[in-house]
């Protein structure tokens, strides 16, 4: 699902924030990744989610070598992955609803045809009764719900989550795992970069691990999650 | 939930708005200006130019051998003869006196004084006289004929003409380059103004094509009813001009006007489109 093979990053002319990084994860899998501070996380996610063009290596989504893809491209494979930042990353001047269905507007369907669903997912993070609000109104476990919403409106087959528990207390941070745990349920394939030890301790996934360049996954207490071949 | 109205991605107030349309409607009311008064300018120099050039003059002075009377038979018979001529004009000593006396001054042309004869010409309308030609027959028949075409009126009438299309191709260009820059400007703080929505866009699955309407629709409205407005007023002002030009009250005058608030709108669709194009390869 997500293959990485000697894949670099170099911003503009500075050094490699990732140098000849190697990953695996298979289709309908969980794992959180880790490392400390500066070791690349966010830029090895911004490679999977496809802000980032590696500047070697080969990068391979869903099947598809998306290496060389262009930008129309590219843009249309970033429809089929959810992402949830640490500052949630709502338009403030859009109700919660607006943003939630963003995605669909971009992708030019109609409303009509998931007016009823996006109702549904809102009610189904806890939302239902905020669909006119705007972010500014709600908790940051609240916005993070509907960052997760509007992640997930489209079914990507991929969600990645920098930090998502970063800006909210430890209990809305377990909560919203569990969201995505579900999701991971139904076949999402799941990848949250996390500094924070008690979630994935707290979770039996297994983590992948970035220090100094090399991604190390380590196995948690049992089989891993809900993967397929 | 109520039915829902589509949401503006870009937020009105994060965009310029009374700004842009105020300079966008003083430039397009600025070209309207420009190309409106180069056009009665040009049909003017047209009119003068076509009466400079069916008028001409014969004047006979006299020789060493022959009188400007004796020599007036055969200039009166060969400009009869001359096809093309509408009417021959003699004008009377009265009137020579009259056309010299703002120079010479009242009463100061003696009766004494010689003064050569002069003969007003115009050719038929649609007739164009070979002034060359005619000036050769008339020597031919009166060694003291001269024929005056008018040429040096014709040549600074000419040249005024192309001085003042020339002025207001240079006065629509600068427009056009100051309305092109003031866009620029716009969207280029409407791109920063709203950098992270763009890259919620962007990461959402927006193609550059999609963001760029965005920014497209706002100015191409922004523009078009500023545009509208420059044009009223441009209109205004050239009904008001009608008291003293008839013709800039004239309908197919106005209409030709219509074209600088399109054009305004095309140059705001491209400007913008190309800009935005541009920036978010370069940034995203």
């Amino acid at each position: 699902m997500i293959r990485l093979e000697n894949t670099s990053l170099r911003y503009e002319q500075g050094r490699d924030v990732l140098s000849r990084v190697n990953l695996d994860i298979p289709a309908g899998a969980f794992r959180f990744l880790t490392g400390p501070s500066g070791a690349g996380k966010t830029s090895l996610l911004k490679l999977i989610f496809l802000a980032h063009a590696p500047s070697e290596g080969r990068i391979t989504l869903m099947g598809e070598d998306v290496t060389t893809a262009s930008r129309k491209k590219r843009a249309l494979l970033r429809r089929q992955i959810g992402v949830v930042f640490q500052d949630f990353r709502l338009v403030e001047h859009l109700s919660i609803y607006d943003n939630v269905t963003l995605p669909l507007r971009i992708a030019g369907q109609k409303p009509a045809s998931w007016h009823d669903n996006a109702v549904e997912l809102l009610n189904w993070v806890g939302l239902g009764a905020h669909l006119d609000a705007l972010p500014e109104t709600l908790s940051g476990g609240e916005k993070q719900r509907a960052a997760i919403a509007r992640a997930v409106i489209t079914r990507p087959q991929i969600i990645i989550a920098d930090e998502p528990t970063g800006n909210v207390d430890p209990q809305m941070g377990e909560r919203l795992v569990r969201l995505l745990v579900e999701l991971n349920k139904m076949g999402t394939t799941i990848v949250i970069a996390t500094h924070d030890r008690h979630l994935w301790e707290n979770f039996d996934f297994p983590r992948l691990h970035l220090e100094g360049g090399i991604v190390q996954q380590i196995a948690q207490n049992s089989e891993v999650g809900h993967e397929r071949a | 939930m109520s039915e829902h109205k589509p949401p503006q991605l870009l937020p009105p107030k994060s965009l310029a708005g009374p700004a842009l349309s105020a300079v966008t409607m003083v430039m397009c009311f600025l070209a309207c200006l420009a190309l409106g008064c180069a056009v009665l300018a040009d049909r003017a120099a047209d009119r003068w130019l076509v009466r400079a050039t069916s008028a001409m003059s014969v004047q006979i002075v006299e020789t060493a051998r022959l009188s400007a009377e004796e020599q007036l038979p055969a200039v009166m018979r060969e400009l009869r003869a001359t096809p093309g001529i509408g009417t021959i004009n003699q004008l009377s000593r009265d009137d020579l006196v009259a056309l010299l006396e703002p120079w010479l001054g009242t009463g100061n042309i003696g009766d004494d004084m010689p003064l050569p004869l002069l003969i007003e010409i115009t050719a038929l309308p649609g007739e164009v006289i070979s002034a060359q030609a005619l000036n050769a027959q008339l020597r031919a028949v009166a060694p003291g004929a001269r024929l005056d075409t008018h040429g040096q009126w014709r040549e600074t009438l000419e040249a005024t003409a192309r001085a003042l299309t020339l002025f207001a191709g240079i006065v629509l260009t600068m427009v056009t380059l100051a309305t092109a820059t003031v866009i620029l400007f716009a969207t280029r703080a409407g791109l920063l103004a709203n950098v992270e929505i763009l890259n919620v866009l962007h990461q959402i699955g927006a193609q550059d094509s999609y963001i760029s309407r965005r920014f497209e629709g706002h100015f191409v409205r922004t523009v078009a009813l500023a545009g509208v407005g420059g044009l009223v007023f441009a209109v205004l002002f050239f009904y008001a001009l009608g008291a003293l030009v008839a013709e800039a009250r004239d309908e197919a005058f106005l209409i030709m006007l219509l074209p600088v608030p399109l054009a305004a709108i095309l140059l705001s669709w491209q400007v913008t489109r190309r800009y935005v194009l541009q920036r978010l390869k370069a940034q995203i």
